[in-house]
């Protein structure tokens, strides 16, 4: 059975509809809410299936149904489904994890007095990702796009009673905020350019090849390529969302909603959606790549902010304690690593790993979730320990997450889509440093992932809470052990065929891999799986308090990754200075400019007391906190021009209307 | 100088003096009688203009007076009614002692 | 052309089914409702001005686009019928949300200057000839005035009503000078007539005082920086329904007479250009109100702790879009303009609605007063969520259609590298810092828990189902543009 195109947006209108449902629903009626959720995932798992089916019957096919929404004066605006093997893949996917990770909440969520609302959300979060998955038009992904980020909003800050969640909420909100303006501006220049916001449409889309060579030959003032300037640009947005260096401070805060939520945002949905955007763009964000005189390639930037971001996750979560921060910090690392892979040329290589990373994270966060909900929600892995004997489901589970993410061979699917991202970037003609970052954190990775499971699993129960843990219910387990299966059984799509890569880009010359290489990062991942086992699984942690042998070692050094690099701090310093400089330049124009000029309009003396007003400041943390202060002080510098005299009003209008006058006089009148 | 530009002089003059007593004046009833005069230079343009022109118009100048007199009436009524209402809470009619709304 | 008054009153019924409406409304409450109280009183005269109101509208589909009337005074082309039925939606919203939270003394004459009003923002949709846009405008201005001071019980509303009308004013007295200079370069006052005139006189330093002078009266309607002086404090003491309606269908209206005025008759000396560096003409200027107001209006509201001036400062950025909408109208047709202004207005009348109903079981002027809404009442939180999430310009509601189709129609007349280009790259930016003071709203509403002592709102009926109706509204059209856009 096949779906076809037309019939695409069913996919996400279930979710949507299950919303729906649980939204009106009271909070009683947490069975229909419930199961409507899960029954719509169920279903849209199903017609995902069936759009694989009628996808993978032609691979190279791009099958696209395309309407008018509605008229613009200029031109009209058109929507459209896509259905090729990324968007069918990318939908069994979400569907299929999202599916198990409702399954869970049943369970997690179980005593939650917004039980109803929490699966409306998550509803609503599903339903949005596979709008970005479906649409054939950058609007409509943009639309599904800030979807995501308001669902993900509401999710985060789930538990409102804890201040950090609401802070974490808004953080996430604002900061991938940040990243889309560059896509809305990306996205609006590309309709002045382009007339039409299509991926396909029998030629004129965007990324098809006259538009594409019109995009590249014209080139702004600076040398940049308009593909090159809309590229990164709409890059910034994936950045945001992907948490990409250096806008990935929210993504580890995002950590205060309930865990299955981390487990979907950090596994299949959320921060997918930005490497899913670039590979779904690939043909913009390559065109300028054979064009020589450029200063530089789009993909070049993108490939060095993967490379770096690879390199700073692993570095940071060596260093963390709580779990889920492990996690957090191990995901951004492996968003690195996806974006990595795209801009050495290699977006089949990133989805494959975005697939199998889907799989393992959100089989790890859920191993998570299970051990804090079984620990009474202690989620500091110091206190913890000992737990391999009571949760063995768990423990063997999460064993096979680990073990997929920090790459052991063979056997685990994160190897082989680790090891196409290493081969890709190894083949890569501009530079090896990626490779060289990418290397390192496959040790770091295998390092912190065997401290992990170490500190948590082996051992003696370092607490009381740990000292009481159990294991879950079946229904929180079952989706452990299915993931699992998965994580291993993933490995088909790669092995012995690079299957998957067929079908994804059948044009791909895909070359026999480099033995050398895969030898190099077995090597590698066995470095820091013995020198993580030397450390920690070694010497067992007696007690809580017991000082890290890392930290003992080097303890500057430690202290600034614990510190997470001091991103917040820095952006406090630069960000919060930039602002001060620009209160002070907005003060001097106020006390000498507007002052003296307007002299006339306004006592300013009396409003002083204004400036000491304080208000809702209790979330974000350092960096933000100061940044938002400073930008607020400026707005009360205008405010203070307000100061409710009439005179001062009335006399605004008449120098508004001298100044205006004058103005026009001195442009020239012809 | 002629006399259409001797009657935009002398409006202009009656707008500028209309709006320095807008600006200045501290009683409420003066600020809203400085508007007046504003508008009052307003309709002498319309009447000169309609009365000067060369090519002979319809009456649209002086219906277009006819009309904002009226307007300047219900403006005034309208006015004195609000002044009355601040004298109502401050007791007066300064224009200065109403501030209350600001920032 | 010997003017038609049977073709008159057919073209103005909407207007006179307003005026009968109101005169009814009076005599009614005079005679028959006297011995009912107050609350009764205000229900009564709410429902014959809402079947007024809808009598108009039903009056103003029914006629449809029918072009010039009367001798061209009027212009009832599709701009101007979208425009009238917009205001009438909105003027209906407001007098709806003023049943249950406006103060009963005087209903009856609350309810007849509302009505009032209306019929001036009715006729400034469609005049074209500058004596009936003064008397429009004065109409509804006056109108608007009396509403703001209307509630003599609290001294913040006498102060709003008298900055508001001496603001008021001296923006009539220029707009009124500028006429007559305008009447005096071109010997008319009709549209088409002043476009020809112009057309061969070309610019000269008079008319660029006359189009200043304008476009002063321009930016008080607007509310544009850095006329906008009076917006915060009269949202601020005037009562909640007149603020809903000065600052939503008022809005509107001001926005569709100026397009009107300024495109078909001073098109010619737009000095359009955005790329050359020419100043001569009316564009520039309306640039620089724009590039202010978005300025202004987005620094001012991050220091606001009052939800009431934060409304009116986030008021004073959206103007700026606006502004950049009336400049994209002479290329891309006022489509994207009226779809901006009639949705932010919607969004607008919601939010003071739900301030409104709250303010009504307790205070609502500080932010912190709608502090844990979603406990005290979970309908009212989720109207105001969409309210605030359409005025951020959130996907997909219809705020960030408006946005978007006047930014993509703002880039297709310059590009990125000219100052409109730069307007649009300053507006999206700003949408950042916009997305933040919104946030802070939100977080009270939704988030936060509720002070001890406040206890559930019960929402009256109509006010319910006006707000529901509203963001049902804002999310269907942002769902579908094309019912509002297809109109053009």
């Amino acid at each position: 059975m096949t779906l076809s195109v037309q019939h695409l947006w069913l996919i996400p209108a279930l979710p949507l509809l299950a919303a729906a449902i649980g939204a009106l629903t009271p909070s009683g009626g947490r069975t229909l809410a419930a199961s409507a959720a899960i029954a719509a995932m169920v279903a849209a798992f199903v017609l995902s299936c069936c759009a694989l089916v009628a996808a993978l019957a032609d691979p190279t096919a791009n099958l696209t149904y395309n309407f008018t929404w509605f008229d613009l004066g200029t031109g009209a605006v058109r929507l459209g489904w896509l259905l090729n093997p990324l968007t069918a893949f990318m939908c069994v996917m979400v569907t299929f994890v999202g599916t198990l990770i409702f399954v869970f909440s049943l369970g997690y969520m179980h005593d939650d007095e917004n039980f109803t609302r929490f699966f409306c959300f998550l509803s609503l979060f599903a339903a949005a990702m596979l709008g970005i998955v479906v649409s054939n038009s950058l609007l409509f992904l943009f639309v599904s796009w800030e979807l995501v980020g308001l669902a993900s909003y509401l999710l985060i800050g789930f538990w409102f009673q804890k201040p950090e969640a609401a802070a974490a909420a808004k953080k996430a909100f604002i900061t991938t905020r940040i990243g889309d303006l560059g896509l809305l501006l990306g996205m609006v220049w590309l309709y002045h350019a382009r007339g039409t916001l299509l991926f396909f449409d029998g030629g004129a889309g965007v990324l098809e090849p006259a538009s594409l060579t019109a995009l590249m030959v014209s080139t702004l003032s600076c040398g940049l390529a308009v593909s090159t300037a809309i590229s990164l640009l709409i890059f910034c947005g994936a950045v945001g969302k992907s948490g990409q260096f250096p806008l990935h401070v929210w993504l580890p805060d995002a950590m205060e909603g309930p865990t299955p939520v981390s487990a979907l945002i950090h596994a299949a949905t959320m921060v997918a959606a930005g490497v899913f955007l670039i590979a779904r763009i690939y043909p913009l964000m390559e065109a300028d790549y054979h064009h020589h005189n450029l200063p530089i390639h789009a993909l070049t930037v993108v490939a060095f902010i993967g490379a770096i971001t690879a390199l700073m996750g692993a570095l940071i979560a060596v260093a963390q304690n709580d779990i889920k921060r492990v996690l957090a910090f191990s995901t951004v690392s492996q968003l690195g690593f996806m974006m990595l892979a795209i801009g050495v040329g290699s977006w089949v290589a990133a989805i494959f790993h975005l697939l199998t990373h889907a799989f393992f994270k959100a089989l790890l966060f859920l191993g998570a979730g299970s051990v804090i909900h079984a620990a009474h929600h202690e989620q500091d892995m110091r206190k913890l320990g000992g737990l391999s004997g009571p949760m063995r489901v768990t423990f063997l589970t999460f064993a096979v997450g680990m073990m997929a993410l920090a790459g052991v061979p063979f056997l685990f699917s994160g190897f082989w889509s680790k090891e196409a991202i290493l081969h890709a970037a190894h083949a890569w003609d501009v530079s090896h440093i990626p490779l060289y970052f990418g290397l390192t954190a496959v040790v770091l990775t295998a390092f912190y992932m065997t401290r992990l499971v170490a500190e948590t699993f082996f051992g003696k129960p370092r607490s009381h809470a740990a000292g009481l843990a159990h294991e879950n219910p079946a229904v929180m387990t079952v989706p452990l052990v299915i993931l699992a299966a998965c994580a291993i059984l993933l490995s088909l799509l790669a092995w012995p065929t690079p299957w998957l890569q067929h079908q994804l880009d059948p044009q791909a010359h895909t070359e026999p891999g480099g033995l050398s290489l895969m030898m190099l990062s077995i090597v590698l991942v066995a470095l820091g799986l013995g020198a993580g086992w030397a450390l920690y699984g070694r010497l067992l942690r007696t007690n809580a308090s017991a000082p890290d042998p890392l930290a003992a070692a080097l303890p500057r050094l430690h202290a600034f990754l614990a510190a997470r690099m001091m991103f917040d701090e820095l952006y406090a310093a630069t960000f919060g200075r930039l602002s001060n400089g620009l209160a002070a330049l907005a003060d001097g124009l106020d006390r000498y400019v507007w002052g003296g000029l307007v002299n006339l309009v306004a006592r300013l003396g009396q409003f002083g007391g204004l400036v000491n007003r304080e208000a809702d400041e209790d979330g974000l943390n350092a960096g933000f906190d100061a940044v938002s202060r400073k930008v607020r002080s400026v707005g009360q510098i205008y405010s203070r021009a307000q100061t409710g005299e009439t005179h001062g009003y009335l006399r605004v209008i008449a120098l508004g209307f001298v100044v205006l006058v004058l103005l026009v006089m001195l442009g020239g009148v012809r | 100088m002629n006399t259409l530009q001797l009657c935009l002089l002398i409006s202009s003059a009656l707008f500028c003096i209309g709006l320095a007593g807008a600006l200045s004046r501290t009683n409420t009833i003066l600020v809203l009688l400085g508007i007046e005069l504003m508008l009052n230079a307003a309709n002498l343009n319309f009447i000169a203009f309609w009365r000067f022109n060369p090519a002979p118009l319809p009456a649209t100048g002086v219906i277009f007076v006819i009309f904002a007199i009226a307007v300047a009436a219900a403006e005034a009524a309208v006015g004195l009614a609000l002044v009355i209402a601040i004298y109502r809470h401050q007791q007066n009619i300064r224009l200065q002692d109403a501030t209350r709304l600001k920032g | 052309m010997s003017p038609d008054y049977l073709e008159l009153l057919h073209a103005l019924m909407p207007e006179a089914a307003l005026v009968i409406g109101a005169l009814v409304v009076l005599g009614f409450d005079l005679v028959v409702a006297k011995r009912d109280t107050l609350e009764e009183r205000m229900n009564s005269s709410v429902t014959i001005g809402a079947l007024s109101i809808v009598a108009a509208l039903w009056h103003t589909v029914r006629a449809g686009a029918f072009g010039p009337a009367f001798g061209g005074v009027l212009n009832f082309d599709h701009l101007a019928v979208a425009a009238r039925g917009g205001v009438l939606v909105l003027a209906l919203l407001t007098l709806l949300l003023s049943a249950g939270t406006a103060h009963a003394r005087h209903g009856a004459e609350y309810v007849a200057v509302i009505l009032f009003a209306t019929v001036g923002f009715t006729l400034m949709a469609a005049a074209q000839q500058l004596l009936l846009a003064f008397l429009a405008l004065e109409l509804a201005s006056l109108s608007l005035y009396v509403l703001a001071g209307f509630d003599k019980s609290r001294p913040a509303s006498a102060e709003a009503g008298l900055k508001y009308f001496l603001f008021g004013g001296m923006a009539a007295a220029f707009l009124l000078f500028g006429f007559s200079l305008i009447y005096g370069l071109t010997g008319s006052i009709e549209l088409p007539q002043i476009a020809a005139q112009l057309a061969h006189q070309g610019m000269s330093p008079l008319l660029v005082v006359a189009l200043v002078m304008v476009l002063v009266a321009f930016g008080f309607k607007a509310s544009a920086a850095p006329f906008h002086l009076w917006a915060p404090d009269v949202y601020e003491g005037a009562p909640v329904s007149s603020a809903a309606l000065i600052a939503s269908a008022s809005k509107l209206a001001g926005f569709t007479l100026f397009t009107r005025l300024l495109w078909p008759g001073f098109g010619i000396v737009a000095g359009i250009a955005p790329t050359a560096h020419v100043w001569a003409g009316w564009v520039p200027v309306v640039l620089l109100l724009s590039g202010s107001s978005l300025f202004i209006g987005n620094l001012g509201a991050l220091a606001q702790t009052n939800v009431r001036r934060l409304l009116a400062y986030s008021a004073i950025a959206h103007a700026g879009a606006l502004l950049l909408g009336v400049v994209v109208a002479g290329r891309a047709g006022p489509g994207p303009l009226f779809y901006y202004a009639a949705t932010y207005g919607l969004a607008t009348v919601g939010a003071f609605g739900v301030i409104g109903v709250v303010a009504k079981a307790g205070a609502c002027q500080k932010i912190t007063d709608l502090a844990g809404l979603h406990r005290r009442s979970p309908l009212l939180a989720g109207c105001l969520m969409i309210f605030i999430l359409s005025l951020a310009g959130v996907p997909p509601l219809a705020g960030f259609f408006g946005k978007f189709a006047v930014f993509a129609a703002a880039l297709q007349l310059g590009g990125l590298a000219s100052p409109v280009g730069w307007l649009v790259f300053l507006a999206i930016a700003f949408s950042a810092v916009a997305l933040y003071y919104y946030l802070v709203i939100l977080k009270q509403a939704l988030v936060t828990a509720p002070a001890a002592d406040a206890s559930r709102i019960a929402v009256p009926a109509p006010a319910a189902i006006t707000l529901a109706a509203a963001a049902l509204m804002l999310l269907l059209f942002g769902i579908f543009p094309s019912l509002l856009l297809g109109m053009f």
